[in-house]
């Protein structure tokens, strides 16, 4: 067997053979690496390690030669006798490494995704597992916010607790005195009743006994006058004459005699001064709850808490050693946000699906969004069959759930969302999901199956080597534990089973948890009931939505996913639903609206009939339905719109198949239908496209009446409060198109409102939707979703340029604009996610757009709405728009900036210009919502462009001042700040002028009004240029002015321009690898014409920016031959504006001519003369000396401009004119050497001899001490800036060396740093620092 | 610093495994392409008795390239010079990928027994091994006492 194995031993690797080839002496060697490194290339030849024959090589190379079979046969069959495992390269051929070039087996590296050998490999495993044990370090020291967390919680359930007592008390209290006021009320009235009763009986009485009195008389005198007036009895005349008279008074009291018989029947009425419905409405009504919305989208408390800070969040999110993932990292966010993606993507831990071995498990950990839009929409499709049922809470999006917590109104649906979490904890088949948290999606990795074996095979280890630790313990006990929770799936198909019963259960938790019904019922009611309401949540919604949906594509695959369990049985969605405020539901609604309102359009009908009676009958054991309220047709409308939204998802999924054919058949069919419904929108619409879906519409609401309980009407304004908020939108849009198109069409905007309550919106709503069922046969319901999102921008948009209310757009429309500012800032979730609307947007825009070309392509109005569509339509004839949003306004801007200006000397003429205008414009209200309101969050600010923020910091607070009245409104306030430049640059030269000032009052006002500028323009020549600027961008020629102006004040007094730093003007970077991004920035230098350029560390690469910060050229790329870096550090322009670049760890200095050409590099590793270790800092003097800052050898060099060693000064140590780890090094122009000598925490001046001529700084925080000071930068008045790296400000000294003014904090906000590096002065005193952690470079 | 060949790897488990009599290698703690080698003098030849100390290093591109041997231990041998570099057509143009360290420092062993003073490298050794080979076994000898036995 010894032999045998020898025989099967490649004599040159000692290895199994590889592909042996049979050299022709019959001796055979594995093709690689032996047989290749045998080759002797000059001759040709190749020499048999073995007999040293020598052969030629054939002509296609060593492979040419032949397999030696038999050998390999024997191969195989060792293999299949001794069952020992292939190699696992065997098959494979050598490639070059990805990333040190070397030949070897590469295998798939899920660290940086390309193909690299081992030895690479090992090295990204370990740089992984210290990044893991960083980001442990990191996790622990703030896993206490989550503790904190939990405490604050607790807090919050208490004083939830008490505060729903209190509410309970009150409304007992109430409920009391209303009782008692009535109770009263009724004994009064009843004792008024008795009182009138008896002095009315009383009277009646004494009539009746009065009339017996007089009718006994009377019958008396008659009888007596029948019996004895007559001639049998003598009466004397006088007598006969008095009889005759009382006869004659009872004949006249008789005739006389009336009795007032009123109606006695009627007599008392209860009266009642309200309508008694009314009061009994009022009084069903009597008190409402008012829940206080928190203050932003996901302000609940827990996921503020939760909310990864920005800092922290793009380390963990990136593994920081891997730059060039940046890149792809950009471009996946740009498809999926961060936010509501799963942790690994929805895989399974450690599993790869490129991955050919998939043996290590430990990579998997730092990369969470990757490849994640590619999951989605595969389950997307393989979810049609639910067959995955472990998916169902892997969607559990921290943004989802904390809307959840955020909405819930009491402590008992709390504890019942609790109670269904850990139900469906439990039910969760897969056992990785086990312990899923709730939040962020985090699984423990105790019980991934893989970490479990990893740590069993250690335990195993451990074992045999008889060391029984207390670790080993643990592991063993969470293998068993993860054993056991293993076999829970198996519990878990009976659990399912009883999943009804649960949900059952929950209900009559839900009923008896009176409180809190109602209080959600109430939250329904005020979002249904008025469109002021409807207005805030319209902005809350698009909102919510911009940060929810940005996900844009995986929104609905994630409600599809999340819903996989919902789907077989729907009652667990009602049940996950019920709780949940109509806020969310709105949001669900709109996003999903699309889908949802296009049921009718086919045979979805029969499906969503199926699915509205399951969930009709579920509603009404709701508690939106089991809350017994007067007010029964608002109650209804909401707990209608409760199964809608339960039956959203339903169709959605199923609807988006069926072909378009059908679709459009049915949608005939309904038309006819619906126009009995809704006349006023079949009628008045001219657009066929959208009195289709209006109808379809129109159908499925009376499918969903009919299905339901309740009347077609009810369930239309159902649907119309469902999709209010995204109906408000469209109602602007209606309206725009009205006014647009002359022919009006009141009914579907406006849509009768006053008739039946909300469904007027309910039409709106509906004809909002059309993009998706028509566009359902190329795509999914995404497209609703996606244009559900857009609405709020798109009429935001529009109405910035309406006449009516901008105000409200405003805020909506700053930060859809400020989306796509995110990848030149920002690391933000928020913004993240916002991309992700903004290319879902741009998706639904695309669609909408194709379908309004189509539908009214003869109308004049396709400029308007090309307009509209252009910003953020990157592919299309107006990219500067986007470009500008895409690049912080820089490059972009400065397009648009070209365009605008031009489009407002030719406003009307083409559509172009209109555009970027309309783009520009859309910028400036941007800027002036940030610059003006106090609201503006720091957020925002970063994303908003860079003149923008110029402008916020620079005159922002001016603006407010001058135009207070305005401020408060953003849109107002947009053209003051625009405007305020001016303003600003006059009151710094001496008072703002009241001419100006009303001026831009004016400018502001019109713009408000959307009234083109141009006007504006004209009425004041002075104000011309700056209101034109004003809508162009941070490089027009103000900033210019602005800038000289500022230089003009730095000529007389530098020395207070310095004192005045303190505000950013703007920044420029972000993370990234695209032009203008950067990893690590380091050194910065200024040229002579106050461009700069940035060293891009980690990018390997030199950026050069204009005076203005706009990205002008790159050069330099990953490597050790010319012109290409290694982490390059320090960077240097001298007089004739070559760069001369310290490329730190090929420990040489390259200089590159101002094209970045390569021009020479010299220096190589060592300590000797001319040598380096690790050079850093570089500076040049004006003869063209070259001072290095020869880091790890801790002294200065000096060379010629070509390279030649001139001199070197410094050694390691703590004296004067010693050196420990000098890093950045400036130059005066009086030929003062100034070095920051950082481990020293000192900054060293020397002559150019290497003198010592003053020692600036100690060891400290206070001012004018120092800590790791790195950048360095001297202006030509001597003035110093330093980069006090270890108190994260900057500090600048005046030059005799005395502290002028320190500023600058630790953070990632604006004027905070996270580890300084590189500085560098402008010739107008503007002070570059290169922010390395944010990636980014401020400009002070 | 490029992780080690297998081939490396495997060659020293074998050579810690499997010692060939009287040659001992061991790898340094800090290089693993550096072997700290003690070989015995043959039986049967002016070395006998003695230790001798070399140095082995593997280059970068070995085995396609020969390992670098030296004898440490001063040596009275007509093809080993005074600084103990070693001609031996195996470690130069003799080499093939196909050897092994074991192979080689047999190879020095046997030169050690047969020393060939017609392709010298410390001449005025070889000159008096061919001389007087008598005299030039007897400074082997001496220097093996000298140098190469240990008390």
């Amino acid at each position: 067997m010894e032999q045998f194995e020898q025989l099967l031993t490649c004599c040159v690797c000692l290895d199994r053979y590889r592909i042996p080839k049979l050299l022709p002496c019959q001796h055979s060697f594995c093709m690689e690496p032996c047989m290749e490194g045998l080759v002797d290339y000059v001759r040709r030849q190749v020499k048999c390690p073995e007999c040293r024959a020598e052969h030629r090589i054939p002509y296609n190379g060593v492979q040419a030669f032949p397999t030696n079979v038999t050998l390999q046969r024997f191969l195989e069959l060792h293999i299949e006798i001794t069952g020992e495992l292939p190699d696992p390269t065997s098959g494979q051929i050598m490639e070059r490494c990805s990333v040190c070039s070397e030949k070897s087996y590469l295998s798939y590296c899920a660290h940086c995704e390309k193909k690299i050998c081992e030895d690479c490999k090992s090295a990204h495993m370990d740089i992984l597992r210290r990044e893991i044990t960083r980001f442990n370090s990191q996790i622990r020291r703030s896993l206490h916010r989550l503790q904190d967390t939990l405490a604050i919680i607790e807090k919050n359930s208490v004083s939830l607790q008490t505060n729903c007592v209190g509410v309970t008390e009150e409304i007992d209290e109430i409920c009391r005195r209303i009782t008692k006021a009535i109770k009263d009320r009724t004994d009064q009235l009843r004792g008024e009743v008795d009182r009138y009763l008896t002095i009315e009986m009383r009277n009646l009485t004494t009539l009746r006994e009065n009339l017996d009195h007089e009718i006994q008389n009377i019958s008396s005198n008659c009888d007596i006058v029948d019996k004895y007036m007559n001639e049998t009895v003598e009466w004397d005349d006088c007598e006969l004459m008095d009889t005759k008279e009382i006869f004659l008074k009872t004949v006249e009291f008789l005739r006389h005699f009336e009795y007032e018989n009123t109606d006695y029947t009627r007599r008392v009425r209860f009266l009642v001064s309200i309508d008694p419905n009314q009061l009994v409405l009022n009084l069903a009504s009597f008190g409402d709850l008012n829940i206080a919305p928190h203050s932003q989208p996901s302000g609940s408390v827990s996921s503020s808490h939760l909310a990864p800070p920005s800092g922290l969040q793009p380390g963990l999110m990136r593994s920081k050693s891997d730059h060039r993932l940046a890149t792809q990292f950009r471009q996946q966010e740009e498809r999926v946000g961060y936010n509501d993606e799963p942790v690994l993507g929805g895989r399974k831990f450690g599993e790869r699906p490129v991955r050919a071995n998939n043996d290590r498990y430990g990579d998997g950990n730092s990369r969470y969004g990757r490849g994640t839009d590619y999951d989605y929409e595969n389950e997307y499709d393989n979810d049609q069959t639910p067959s995955r049922p472990g998916k169902s809470s892997r969607f559990r999006s921290r943004f989802v759930r904390s809307h959840q917590n955020d909405d819930s109104d009491s402590e008992q649906q709390q504890a019942q969302r609790q109670q269904e979490l850990e139900k469906k904890k439990d039910r969760v088949l897969s056992g990785e999901d086990v312990s899923r948290g709730q939040l962020s999606g985090i699984i423990r990795l105790s019980d991934c199956a893989r970490v479990i074996q990893r740590l069993a095979d250690i335990g195993k280890e451990k074992k045999e080597k008889k060391s029984d630790t207390a670790a080993q313990a643990a592991v063993q006990a969470a293998i068993q534990a993860q054993k056991a929770s293993m076999q829970r799936p198996k519990q878990g198909a009976q659990r399912q089973v009883s999943e009804d019963d649960e949900i059952s259960r929950i209900k009559r938790q839900n009923k008896n948890a009176p409180g809190g019904t109602a209080t959600q019922a109430t939250a329904a009611n005020t979002t249904a009931q008025t469109t002021e309401s409807e207005r805030p949540a319209a902005d809350r919604v698009a909102a919510l939505k911009r940060t929810g949906v940005p996900q844009g594509t995986s929104e609905e695959s994630d409600s599809s996913n999340h819903a996989s369990p919902v789907r077989r049985t729907p009652p667990p969605r009602a049940e996950s639903k019920a709780p949940v405020s109509a806020q969310v539901a709105a949001v669900k609604k709109t996003t999903r609206s699309g889908s949802s309102d296009s049921t009718a359009s086919t045979e979805s009908s029969t499906s969503s009939a199926a699915a509205a009676a399951p969930s009709s009958t579920r509603a009404r054991e709701s508690p939106a339905r089991s809350r017994a309220t007067p007010a029964s047709s608002a109650v209804t409308a909401n707990s209608n719109s409760t199964p809608t939204t339960e039956k959203k998802p339903f169709v959605s999924r199923f609807l988006p198949q069926h072909s378009s054919a059908a679709a459009s058949n049915e949608k005939k069919k309904a038309e006819s239908e619906s126009s009995s419904e809704e006349e006023t929108s079949s009628e008045e619409s001219e657009d066929e496209v959208d009195t289709k879906s209006k109808s379809t519409a129109a159908t499925s609401s009376s499918l969903a009446a009919k299905s339901q309980v309740g009347s077609s009407a009810l369930s239309s304004s159902g649907a119309g409060s469902s999709s209010g908020a995204s109906s408000y939108r469209e109602r602007l849009e209606a309206r725009r198109n009205s006014r647009d198109d002359a022919s009006s069409r009141p009914s579907s905007s406006y849509a009768t409102p006053s008739s039946s309550g909300t469904s007027g919106y309910g039409s709106s709503s509906r004809q909002r939707t059309v993009p998706a069922p028509h566009h359902a046969h190329d795509s999914d319901d995404r497209y609703g979703s996606g244009s559900a999102a857009s609405g709020s921008s798109y009429t935001s948009r529009f109405l910035n340029k309406s006449k009516s209310s901008a105000i409200v757009s405003q805020p909506s429309l700053s930060t859809p604009t400020a989306s796509f500012d995110e990848d030149a800032n920002g690391t933000g979730d928020d913004s993240d996610s916002r991309y992700g609307t903004g290319r879902s947007r741009y998706l639904a825009m695309k669609e909408r757009r194709s379908r309004l070309a189509r539908s009214r392509s003869s109308h004049a109005l396709g400029n308007e709405d090309d307009d509209l569509d252009e910003p953020v339509s990157p592919t299309t004839a107006s990219p500067s728009a986007y470009l500008a949003s895409r690049y912080s306004g820089y490059g972009g801007t400065d397009l648009a900036r070209s365009r605008s200006s031009h489009a407002l000397k030719s406003r009307d003429n083409s559509p172009i210009t209109d555009r970027s205008t309309a783009s520009a414009r859309s910028a400036i209200v941007t800027a002036a919502g940030s610059s003006t309101s106090a609201a503006a969050d720091s957020k925002d600010g970063e994303a908003l462009s860079s003149w923008a923020r110029y402008l916020k910091n620079k005159y922002g607070n001016k603006s407010a001042k001058d135009t207070p009245s305005s401020s408060s409104s953003g849109a107002s306030a947009a053209p003051s700040s625009s405007h305020s430049h001016g303003a600003g640059v006059g009151g710094s030269s001496s008072s703002g002028s009241s001419a100006s000032r009303s001026h831009a009052s004016d400018v502001s006002r019109r713009l408000s009004l959307g009234l083109p500028l141009r006007q504006a323009n004209e009425l004041g020549s002075s104000d011309d240029d700056g209101s034109k600027n004003g809508l162009g961008s941070p490089t027009s020629p103000t900033v210019a002015a602005a800038a000289a102006g500022i230089t003009g004040v730095a000529g007389t007094s530098l020395r207070d321009l310095y004192l005045r730093k303190r505000q950013q003007l703007f920044q420029l970077g972000g993370r990234g690898s695209e032009p203008g991004s950067f990893t690590w920035p380091r050194g910065v230098a200024v040229g002579p014409d106050n461009s700069f350029v940035v060293a891009d560390s980690s990018n390997h690469r030199i950026q050069v920016f204009d005076s203005n910060g706009i990205f002008v050229k790159s050069f330099g790329d990953f490597g050790c031959r010319e012109g290409e870096f290694d982490c390059l550090a320090g960077v240097a322009i001298n007089r004739i504006g070559q760069y001369i670049i310290a490329d730190r760890y090929n420990h040489r200095i390259q200089v590159l001519d101002p094209q970045g050409r390569f021009l020479r590099a010299f220096g190589s590793q060592g300590i000797t003369d001319g040598k380096f270790n690790y050079p850093w800092g570089i500076a040049t003097d004006s003869l063209g000396f070259i001072y290095v800052c020869d880091k790890e050898n801790h002294r200065v060099q000096v060379f010629q401009s070509d390279g030649t060693f001139v001199g070197k000064f410094g050694q390691l140590g703590p004296l004067e004119g010693e050196l420990e780890h000098p890093h950045y090094i400036a130059v005066s122009n009086t030929n003062r050497v100034i070095v920051s000598d950082s481990n020293n925490h000192r900054i060293q001046i020397f002559d150019v001899n290497g003198k010592v001529l003053k020692t600036i700084g100690s060891e400290g925080s206070d001012d004018g001490q120092l800590k790791f000071p790195r950048g360095i930068a001297v202006d030509d008045q001597g003035y110093i800036v330093i980069a006090d790296a270890g108190n994260n400000r900057i500090q600048i000294y005046s030059p005799d060396g005395t502290f002028l003014k320190a500023f600058g904090s630790w953070g990632s906000g604006r004027s905070e740093f996270k580890g300084l590096e590189g500085v560098g002065i402008m010739s107008n005193g503007n002070i570059l620092v290169c922010d390395r952690e944010n990636h980014r470079v401020q400009v002070f | 610093m490029s992780s080690l060949p297998r081939r490396i790897i495997k060659e020293t488990q074998r050579l810690m495994q499997e010692p060939v009599p009287g040659i001992n290698a061991i790898p340094d703690e800090n290089n693993a392409r550096y072997f700290h080698v003690i070989v015995t003098g043959p039986n049967d030849s002016p070395f006998e008795g003695g230790v001798f100390k070399l140095e082995l290093f593997l280059p970068e591109d070995y085995p396609m390239s020969a390992p670098k041997v030296r004898f440490i231990t001063k040596i009275y041998h007509p093809n080993i010079d005074r600084l103990g570099r070693i001609c031996l057509d195996v470690l130069k143009d003799k080499w093939s990928p196909a050897l092994q360290i074991r192979t080689i420092l047999l190879s020095i062993q046997a030169l050690l027994s047969a020393p060939n003073p017609d392709d010298p490298l410390a001449n005025d050794v070889a000159e008096l091994w061919k001389v007087n080979e008598a005299e030039a076994i007897k400074n082997a000898r001496e220097w093996t006492q000298k140098y190469a036995v240990e008390d």
